[in-house]
């Protein structure tokens, strides 16, 4: 994870994570009820450039992050597109039916899945986790024992993933990958679940236990290491983020690309 | 100053069951112990010390909820808790965070912190450039010394010490060690160990368990280590001067010849993430050979049979003299659950058969074999992970070997296994190497590499800088323990 994220001493990074989170969720509720075409285009427009400029990705997992975020909602975009009613036919084959009400329905849900992943990754690309929890336990009053649980479990995953790597060595040194077919398949899966749910589960109560002995306490009070506050910053992305989608919105209206303003009446 | 006048801990008269055992873990033990004291708690496997260490500082029952009643239970004030495993005993992912936890529950001011992190890091010795490190970038050594900067944070009076060397290597359990003693003055200090080479300097009694988890000796370290000595390699102990006692099985260590070539590598390189890891020039492996690999931690030893297994990107030759090596060649991995397909033992050994579509008649007859050689009878059906630790070590090198392969390598096999596994293994090893396996194994132990080895591969950074013919023979030794008339392992 450390590798992947290039510089985190950027702006977004310096954001209060309570702030970021409130704000970014409620742009998701926001982007739910938006069922105009034009302003989803200009909105996916201007995440994207935002997405560009404060990702804290480097440029290679970047890209592919949003190749494979298109390629995602294409799909959630063709199943709309194929299958849809409307009066006006495009092409019709067998089971498949486009018309120009679903193509504009299909294109909106696609880029409003698009947009979701950038919202979400100019988060979480931006986010780092102890910052994170310790902000949610400050600003949010999140109970002490799920910040210090997910924490804790944030802290596995880097030993899962190598742990995952030995088991998948291990199963072609016996030959499990050698045998084909579906049955083999399962029987391979239930290994991983098997092996690593047994793993986990034990690494989870050591931990716990570990805690335990080191008095922690999930009741009492306690001081924070990192003390979370606000900044000039805060004041900076809220108006970054307002920008960008008042910019939607506005931009909809001045330069409708399409005709539809609302797909779902038509 | 009487010992009666110290401040005194301990249980009186404790019982305590594991859920859905037959027979209790403990019954009527008392152990008392005295601010000051160093003492060491020794026993087999299982005998339920790591229970005894959690009850005494009051870990079971409070976070492990075991049912258990004692006449008197007396739990210090202030107690640290260092465990076996370096990777679960943190819960952030940054050194100095780390530290700051166990602050955080103090309730120590935010400003004392910075200062306080790097005064615990420095009592343990542990030099890092920038406080702000990755735990998962240490070696196993660094993480158990963190551990105990980490409790000495909470500044405690009596330190429980539950085998935290069991998982390192020999330079990090040298380490270890030394950091224990100079933190140790003025602490009372109670420690479970297996490898006590190291212990013994600073511990002034010793406590000994039998199988049924009951204490029958209990003084002095010197008298009562002398007492009863020959318990100590009943128990599997590593105790200084072990290996004397054990006596290698008659063989010829190596007149320098053996058989035909197996292995050839030239200009072989082993890749990861396009960056070469591990390059060896030439290389030859013969039939009947025992070579060890040594080197550093991350000098890239488990690198390279990975590389030659073919489980990483290689570049360059590597010719094994067989058509299919899959078939003749066959790894352990240092962690044997990884390893394991079945849900039984027995199916376990089966596995590798059933995919050659072996007959059923024959399968049972080399997974009855097999069984019966490792010891593994009574645990036929039982789920490999019930096993305990040596006999899931043996369960892997056993599935590994009923396909006869020509071929074992190894990652080291004996690694946390206590040292009469050990030596069951290493006869077992030695007894393969005479029916013509080619044995190839990662190993620390410098005892096994100069007693059995007939070859050391030295690999430093990345490179192979060192290969010895080993050529020395011990002599003919009498025919050791570890073996009954029909040449089967004894464990």
């Amino acid at each position: 994870m450390d590798t992947v994220l290039t510089n985190t001493s950027t702006l977004f990074f310096k954001i209060n994570p309570s702030l970021k989170f409130i704000l970014i969720s409620s742009l998701f509720i926001v982007y739910l009820f938006v069922q105009n075409l034009n302003t989803m285009i200009w909105a996916s427009l201007f995440f994207l450039i935002l997405y560009y400029f404060v990702s804290g990705l480097s440029g290679k997992w970047s890209f592919w992050f949003v190749l494979i975020t298109l390629i995602v909602s294409l799909f959630s975009a063709s199943a709309m597109i194929l299958f849809g009613k409307g009066s006006h036919i495009i092409y019709h084959q067998s089971l498949i039916l486009i018309t120009q009400e679903s193509l504009a329905r299909g294109v909106l849900l696609g880029l409003r899945t698009f947009t979701f992943s950038l919202i979400g990754m100019i988060f979480a690309t931006t986010t780092l986790p102890v910052p994170f929890f310790y902000s949610l336990m400050q600003q949010l009053r999140v109970p002490v024992r799920y910040a210090y649980g997910c924490l804790a479990a944030f802290r596995m995953i880097p030993i899962m993933a190598e742990e995952f790597m030995h088991i998948r060595q291990a199963m072609r040194v016996r030959g499990m990958t050698r045998q084909k077919g579906v049955k083999a398949f399962c029987e391979r899966m239930t290994r991983y679940t098997i092996t690593m749910l047994a793993q986990s589960i034990r690494r989870a109560q050591r931990t716990a236990i570990a805690m335990e002995a080191k008095r922690f306490s999930m009741t009492e009070k306690r001081t924070y290491f990192y003390e979370i506050g606000w900044s000039r910053n805060d004041v900076y992305f809220v108006i970054i983020l307002l920008l960008t989608v008042a910019l939607g919105f506005v931009f909809s209206s001045y330069f409708p690309l399409t005709p539809y303003t609302n797909v779902l009446d038509q | 100053m009487s010992l009666n006048d110290r401040e005194s801990w301990g249980v009186t008269n404790l019982r305590l069951a594991f859920p859905k055992k037959k027979s209790m873990l403990f019954k009527d033990l008392s152990l008392d112990y005295h601010k000051g004291e160093k003492i060491l708690l020794l026993g087999p496997s299982g005998c339920g010390k790591s229970t005894l260490l959690q009850v005494l500082s009051g870990l079971v029952p409070d976070s492990v909820e075991l049912p258990m009643r004692a006449d008197r239970h007396a739990i210090p004030d202030n107690w640290g808790f260092i465990f076996q495993d370096p990777d679960t005993q943190f819960c952030m992912p940054y050194v100095d965070e780390e530290i700051a936890f166990v602050l955080e529950n103090r309730s120590i001011p935010r400003s004392r912190m910075h200062k306080l992190i790097q005064h615990y890091l420095d009592m343990v010795n542990l030099k890092l450039e920038n406080s702000h490190q990755l735990i998962r970038t240490l070696s196993g050594g660094m993480k158990q010394r963190l551990a105990i900067a980490s409790v000495l944070a909470l500044e405690p009076d009596v330190l429980f010490l539950d085998e935290p060397t069991a998982l390192l290597d020999p330079k990090g359990t040298v380490q270890l060690w030394q950091t224990v003693r100079r933190i140790g003055n003025g602490r009372t200090l109670i420690v479970v160990e297996h490898k006590i080479d190291h212990v013994l300097d600073f511990i002034d009694r010793v406590v000994l368990f039998n199988h049924d988890g009951e204490i029958f000796a209990d003084g002095p370290k010197e008298t009562t280590l002398a007492r009863y000595h020959e318990k100590l390699d009943d128990f599997g102990i590593w105790y200084p001067g072990v290996w004397n006692g054990y006596e290698e099985k008659q063989f010829q260590k190596s007149d320098g010849t053996f058989g035909e070539l197996i292995l050839e590598l030239n200009h072989f390189e082993v890749l990861h993430q396009k960056c070469v890891k591990l390059s060896i020039e030439e290389l030859m492996i013969h039939r009947g050979e025992w070579i060890a690999i040594i080197g550093e931690n991350g000098a890239g030893k488990s690198t390279m049979i990975e590389g030659i297994m073919g489980l990483l990107h290689t570049k360059g030759k590597l010719c094994w003299a067989f058509q299919h090596p899959e078939d003749h060649v066959q790894f352990v991995f240092q962690n044997p659950e990884y390893q394991f397909v079945a849900d039984s033992v027995e199916d376990e050994l089966a596995f590798s058969l059933r995919i050659k579509k072996m007959n059923e008649d024959e399968i049972t007859q080399r997974v009855d074999q097999s069984l019966e050689r490792y010891a593994l009878e009574e645990q036929r059906m039982q789920h490999p992970f019930q096993l305990s630790v040596g006999q899931k070590r043996r369960l892997s090198v056993a599935s590994a070997m009923i396909n006869h392969p020509d071929v074992l390598i190894l990652d080291e096999p004996t690694f946390g296994q206590d040292a009469r596994n050990t030596f069951a293994l290493l006869d077992l090893f030695q007894q393969l190497r005479q029916e013509g396996t080619t044995i190839i194994m990662v190993t620390h132990e410098m005892e096994i590499v100069s007693r059995f080895a007939t070859r050391t591969l030295t690999i430093d950074q990345g490179k192979l800088v060192k290969d010895t013919l080993i050529k020395s023979n011990k002599g003919a030794r009498r025919l050791g323990y570890g073996f009954d008339e029909h040449e089967h392992v004894i464990f």
